[in-house]
């Protein structure tokens, strides 16, 4: 036995599992998203959210008004959501970023 | 100072009926937490309500904020989240996200980021289809705050991200005592 | 070739064409990820090292010349990347080499298994030998461009390969039937 030859044979290269290339493009698109570092006390959350949702409930009268007032609702509710979202990708990636280097 | 945010984002599949299905297997994970937080928020949007809010911040255009946040709406089917903000710590188990975290592990769903350091844990997980993110799952674990988000549809990162600076809201915000759980 | 391509302006790939990003992490990822995982010898670890060398690269590339240049920068980059992760993870004492366990007894016609036992005894070398056994024949790459990539003595690259593969012929020919 030729133990160089074995050892070439017994490490050479092999591929990733299915799909790596894209799961690094992904995390890439994370990584390259511009955006300033998340402040953890950027959104007010919760009593912002719900005074918008007390403030939504005040004055209601009829279906039309209610449903308008459903529409601000999920509005608001929907900014609420995706800041909380775009803050914590935010603070997820600047932590990836602050390991590399 | 240690915070725990709990935010459950689980993007699902293509079909309407996910955001229930799923708010139903989010909340009887979590729900137990909304009563030790100080701060919590439980969005749901489906995607009825989805074009309801896109609709509402069409407005008349003046807020750019707004406008980006409609744009990011268009492509999107559901929004979930559970955010939860405790005294002190050890309100919440590691083990509370395992059945989120187990349907993440399921084909199809990626993780792309998994951070951990000092007490905090964030993963970030998509799933795509040919090419493109069409779900997005952030778990963020602090000690005194846990949040989860999903997101169901398509989505671009970079836009999303982009809404991360945008500050506080300009609308005031009134005393609303200790919790504000909406819905 | 895309390599010929990328050397027109190796740049171009760090904008926002995910394809040609793309062509570098194909072209590429087998030798990162084999690197990572013979020293490891754990697949899934292995992928989450290699997909942050590719972040690591992603935001280097403007100031990588070549392909030799990314070529080379990728090997130190994953090279000191897997010694780091040992390091930090203390998961393995700087045992001596002749610490090495023994492997299980193969069968006499089992060459995939004598290819196993190789991996894991190479993988249960102390760090610095490991990887420059990795990079030595899995990389094929001579002592002085192993020197080179660990920014390691040329000297102390032929002293790990002569000790290494002294143990391994040691350990391998105390197994009847496997002559080295």
């Amino acid at each position: 036995m030729n133990l160089d030859d074995e050892l070439r044979a017994a490490l050479q290269r092999e591929d990733p599992s299915p799909g790596f290339t894209q799961r690094v493009l992904a995390a890439r698109m994370v990584a390259h998203a511009q955006s300033k570092p998340a402040r953890k006390a950027a959104v007010p959350r919760l009593f912002w959210a719900t005074a918008m949702a007390a403030m939504l409930v005040i004055g209601l009268a009829g279906l039309s008004e209610y449903r308008q007032k459903k529409a601000e609702r999920a509005g608001h509710e929907a900014v609420l959501a995706l800041r909380i979202a775009a803050e914590k990708l935010n603070m997820a990636r600047d932590k990836v970023v602050r390991r590399e280097n | 100072m240690r915070r725990i945010l709990l935010i459950v984002l689980i993007a699902s599949g293509a079909i309407a009926q996910l955001p229930a299905q799923l708010l139903q297997l989010r909340i009887n994970g979590l729900d137990g937490l909304a009563s030790k937080a100080t701060e919590s928020a439980d969005i749901t949007l489906d995607s009825n309500l989805l074009q309801m809010a896109a609709g509402f911040l069409a407005g008349d255009g003046k807020d750019k904020d707004q406008a980006k946040v409609k744009d990011l709406l268009v492509n999107l089917k559901a929004i979930t989240v559970r955010s939860y903000k405790f005294k002190e710590d050890g309100q919440y188990r590691m083990e509370d996200l395992e059945p989120i975290r187990a349907q993440l592990r399921t084909p199809g769903w990626s993780k792309i980021i998994s951070s951990q350091s000092k007490g905090e844990m964030s993963e970030i997980y998509t799933r795509t289809d040919q090419g493109k993110i069409v779900g997005f799952a952030i778990i963020a674990a602090e000690p005194k705050e846990l949040t989860v988000v999903a997101i169901e549809g398509s989505i671009d990162l970079k836009d999303l991200s982009k809404l991360g600076g945008l500050g506080i809201p300009s609308i005031p915000i009134p005393d609303q005592g200790k919790k504000g759980k909406q819905e | 070739m895309l390599t010929q391509a990328v050397a027109a302006n190796v740049s171009e790939a760090m904008t926002d064409d995910p394809d040609q990003f793309a062509e570098l992490v194909r072209e590429h990822q087998a030798m990162v990820f084999s690197m990572a995982c013979r020293y490891l010898r754990n697949p899934a670890l292995a992928e989450e090292i290699a997909q942050d060398v590719f972040l690591q690269l992603y935001r280097k590339l403007p100031a990588l010349e070549s392909p030799d240049h990314v070529l080379h920068w990728l090997r130190w980059v994953t090279a000191h990347r897997l010694i780091d992760h040992s390091r930090q993870e203390k998961r393995r004492p700087q045992s001596p080499l002749e610490d090495a366990p023994e492997p299980a007894a193969p069968s006499r016609d089992a060459d995939p298994l004598l290819a196993d036992m190789l991996r894991e005894l190479v993988a249960a070398l102390p760090e610095n030998a490991r990887v420059v056994m990795i990079l030595r024949y899995q990389e094929d790459l001579d002592p002085m461009d192993i020197a080179q990539a660990l920014d390691m003595p040329i000297a102390t690259v032929k002293s790990h390969l002569q000790r290494s593969l002294a143990i391994l012929r040691d350990k391998l020919s105390r197994r009847k039937g496997v002559g080295v």
